[in-house]
């Protein structure tokens, strides 16, 4: 059974102690991007109002949780007053999920960000563009509330807006409607790797202000962040990524040959009285 | 402390619901159909009941019965959007000519966003951004050039029927093999994508489950 084969290779590698791993290192050594966004945060002003669009897709947030959780102590170290919001039902579930999170652990005594819960936007792009007047909810209350209230209730009351991207709604769908409209509000996201190739073309043009969109990217920007009081998450490890995509590029050889190999043999002989 | 031994109950049985229920999504592999087929519809289900009560709770509730419980005369749009939201849901019963206006409105309007964003926010500013620029040097010309020739390739590669001419039937197939390099690439980063998940799954059961890594 080859995927049998392949978890008991992937398992091999995760369970290999840290030091078998040598000169690999899953952190990009280009820190290009994780200077951009550590910069994009540094350049905030204290208890400046930053907006986390959490809309993230539950296949691949594990990829980029450990950046997102990274965000968000580095965002407490600057004080920020953050609130997150959600435009997918999915990228919701996982905001909730994180928010409890948080909670518990103030809850057990770590000094660690408070953000405001503004709930689930319906709408899709429709709704995206209507949070751009007004977003803030009737029942939500407390500071940070009635500063962006203070501020015309919509996004355009934050200094920054950053969004976890992955879903339906991502960061292009920022760019697309919230960009024209707020051409002043800088933007970043943070994306699973198979988004890239979608967001690198804005991260060039200066439509997003930063961009974390692979894992070597994500790792390298949580491992330069320094670490709040939230215990950080275990890494993916460089070892069994590595396994994974020698036996990917080994089935793919295996396909190409068998492929070839066909296209070579002869033709099958005509059946007897055909 | 791991998933056999937590210290809270709560956290206990999750860790085991969650482990055992990534085993059974796993069996797939290895023959288990009937299992895998179970957990589908419990995901689904699951889903389902889940949009539906994020729909009651946080749209419908406040945002459409409330304003109109406490204040009808201030919402008339409110009014409407109900009765667009009763008119879909009885589509199955209504007369064609009742729902055809609501979903017609509902769809070109999230068309109209869609179609105004793309331009607005990526094609006029994409196409801006890769104007030539002589002040971008030698490397940002060719740059420029190399992405200009790929995207006419591709271009071409899209032209509706068979190419006619050789030129453009050569610029076709080139054009097409670019296009499929292209999605090769990308499937790479999914790869990528799928992988990290594969791995941080394995991570959680030996690790947060099983105790297995420190």
């Amino acid at each position: 059974m080859p995927a049998i084969g392949l978890f008991v290779l992937l398992a091999a590698a995760i369970l290999l102690p840290k030091g078998s791993e040598g000169a690999l290192r899953m952190a990009s050594p280009d820190r290009t991007r994780v200077d951009q966004m550590r910069s994009l945060v540094a350049g905030l002003d204290k208890g400046a109002f930053v907006l986390v669009d959490f809309d993230p897709d539950i296949g691949t947030y594990p990829e980029i949780r450990g950046a997102v959780r990274a965000l968000f102590d580095d965002l407490a170290a600057r004080d920020a007053s953050v609130a997150v919001v959600s435009f997918t039902p999915e990228g919701r579930a996982l905001a909730v999920a994180e928010l409890a999170r948080l909670e518990r652990l103030r809850a057990a005594g770590a000094g660690i960000l408070q953000p405001l819960d503004l709930g689930f936007v319906a709408g899709s792009e429709a709704g995206l563009v209507r949070a751009v007047e007004i977003m803030v909810p009737a029942s939500a209350s407390g500071p940070i509330a009635d500063s962006v209230r203070a501020g015309g209730g919509g996004i355009g009351a934050f200094a920054l807006a950053v969004i976890v991207s992955g879903g339906d709604l991502g960061a292009r769908s920022w760019v697309e409607q919230v960009g024209p409209r707020l051409p002043d509000l800088p933007m970043a996201a943070i994306a699973p790797t198979f988004l890239e190739p979608e967001l690198a073309p804005y991260l060039r043009s200066g439509q997003l202000r930063a961009l974390l969109a692979t894992l070597r990217e994500g790792t390298a920007y949580a491992e330069s962040v320094p670490g709040g009081d939230a215990p950080r998450d275990r890494p993916i490890a460089p070892l069994p990524m590595l396994v994974g995509m020698l036996v990917a590029l080994g089935a793919l050889a295996a396909a190409a040959f068998a492929g070839a190999a066909g296209q070579m043999s002869p033709p099958a002989a005509p059946e007897r009285g055909a | 402390m791991n998933g056999l031994l937590a210290a809270d109950l709560s956290g206990n049985i999750g860790t085991w619901v969650a482990a055992l229920t990534t085993i059974a999504v796993w069996s797939y592999l290895v023959g288990g159909r009937t299992l895998f087929r179970h957990l589908q519809h419990l995901l689904a289900g699951m889903g389902t009941g889940y949009l539906a009560l994020i729909a009651l709770r946080e749209v419908l509730v406040p945002r459409l019965v409330l304003p109109l419980v406490n204040d009808p005369a201030d919402n008339p749009l409110l009014l409407l959007a109900l009765i667009g939201c009763a008119v879909l849901a009885g589509a199955a019963w209504l007369p064609r000519r009742v729902v055809a206006p609501v979903a017609a409105v509902m769809v070109g309007t999230t068309a109209a966003f869609a179609l105004g964003g793309a331009v607005v926010g990526t094609l006029l500013p994409q196409v801006a951004g890769a104007l030539l620029r002589p002040s971008a040097g030698m490397s940002g010309l060719i740059d420029g050039l190399v992405a200009l020739a790929i995207t006419i390739l591709v271009l071409v590669a899209f032209l509706r029927g068979t190419p006619e001419g050789r030129l453009t039937g050569r610029a076709a197939t080139l054009g097409r093999w670019l296009l499929i390099g292209g999605i090769g690439g990308w499937l790479g980063f999914l790869l990528v994508s799928r992988l990290a998940l594969l791995v941080d799954r394995l991570g959680y059961l030996l690790g947060d489950w099983l105790g297995m890594i420190r």
